[in-house]
């Protein structure tokens, strides 16, 4: 197949965003179709490059084809979205009925939460999977952080060697997410804002943990609620077909979410504090965009 | 032109439904009988065929299959669902009450 042709379809499927099995059906569609085009304007005496550059005008803008195929194929159904949405859920569920006292909710959850995880990534990455895999992370950073606070000397331990390799699987498992599409790393992100939200007006620093444990308990029924909201952002995620209603849904969800932690905790979240957030949870939100343009650029060089 | 482009883009489905309900059919042919049925009045951006082609399939109304030709070449014929025929009926009925309704208004029955 001539070059302009094959930019045509390599454009299609940068810009198709859907799993691999599907991707290849419908790049290897249309390149049935262009093969009986060109075939046709061949025999109507059409030379090689002509028939390439009418069959290309013929075919219109591949991004265009892409998101209206896209959009075709992206709504998830109503169990897909309760899935999804799931994890939230219990989250949410955790700390409004008061389950987070009891370390067996909180082991059940954490195998569960890994199961999920683990289940969809090997079932392909279905659009369901992301939050859970992003509460999956969650042990992964906590664990890190309470390594910390062990005694001297045991703290190096954390540093040189759970540290990197922490932020290995965090790195890792990233780039694939924003490999299939930088949405779903957004997704997989959506409650680390609110999270620290609520990490920073517990104020863990300097106090004792019995205080620490006061406060989650003051801020519990609040925390279920915002855990509950992103429950309902997920699932609206999952029911939009369109791209930028499913980035503004994000993003306007985190930004509820965050004036709820502010509103509820009473002050305990300064000015300065909040709008920080604001920023960061814009950064994750949006910047795996970013790096997904730049992954595909040197992509694009390396296989030039 | 626009115009045109508005109608066709409002009935694609139906125009779908009722070429793959005469006999399966791949998306390049689906161009070219539109194209020669319509006797040139059905002409798109081919691109376009496609994710109209999906999104019926998603909703169950067809079903696409891959088949490889005596050539070895493959081509993905399309058939009609039973949600599909049933959605047909009730999109034909609707079809004909809009045409009858249109052309009492357009031509207008001379008194």
């Amino acid at each position: 197949m001539l070059t302009v042709l094959s930019n045509y379809l390599d454009s299609v499927r940068e810009n198709l965003r859907l799993d691999r099995s599907l991707e290849s059906e419908v790049i290897h569609e249309l390149e049935t179709h262009i093969e009986d085009e060109l075939q046709e304007l061949r025999e109507a005496g059409l030379s090689e490059e002509e028939a390439a550059n009418n069959c290309l005008k013929l075919l219109g803008s591949a991004k265009v084809v892409a998101r209206q195929i896209y959009e075709a194929h992206s709504q998830g159904s109503w169990s897909q979205a309760l899935l999804a949405a799931m994890p939230h859920i219990l989250f949410g569920l955790l700390f409004a009925l008061n389950w987070w006292r009891g370390i067996g909710w909180l082991l059940g959850m954490l195998v569960l939460v890994l199961s999920m995880a683990v289940y969809g990534w090997w079932r392909g990455k279905p659009t369901w999977l992301f939050p859970w895999l992003g509460y999956s992370l969650l042990p992964v950073v906590a664990a890190g952080l309470l390594l910390l606070y062990l005694p001297e000397g045991w703290s190096w331990v954390a540093i040189l060697f759970y540290i990197p390799l922490a932020l290995w699987l965090l790195y890792s498992i990233t780039v694939k997410t924003i490999k299939r599409d930088w949405l779903y790393t957004s997704l997989m992100l959506l409650p680390v804002p609110t999270i620290i939200g609520w990490f920073l007006a517990v104020e863990p620093v300097n106090k004792l943990p019995e205080h620490w444990l006061q406060r989650i308990q003051d801020f519990a029924p609040w925390m279920g609620l915002t855990f509950l909201a992103l429950a309902l952002t997920v699932a609206t995620f999952i029911r939009v077909r369109k791209r930028w209603l499913r980035v503004s849904v994000l993003v306007v969800s985190g930004l509820i979410t965050l004036i709820m932690v502010a509103y509820y905790t009473n002050g305990k979240l300064s000015l300065p504090a909040f709008l920080i957030l604001i920023v960061v949870m814009l950064l994750l939100l949006l910047s795996p965009a970013l790096v997904e343009r730049t992954l595909r650029h040197t992509g694009q060089q390396s296989a030039a | 032109m626009a115009q045109r482009r508005e109608l066709i883009k409002g009935s694609i489905d139906s125009l779908l439904l009722c070429l793959i309900d005469q006999q399966p059919i791949y998306g390049y042919r689906i161009i070219k009988e539109l194209e020669r049925r319509s006797q040139g009045y059905f002409k798109f951006k081919e691109g376009t065929l496609y994710p109209a082609l999906h999104r019926l399939e998603k909703a169950g109304l067809i079903r696409g299959e891959w088949q490889t030709l005596p050539s070895g070449r493959q081509r993905r014929y399309y058939h009609i669902t039973e949600k599909g025929l049933r959605s047909l009926v009730t999109e034909r009925s609707q079809w004909r009450d809009f045409l009858a309704a249109m052309n009492l208004i357009i031509q207008p029955e001379s008194t």
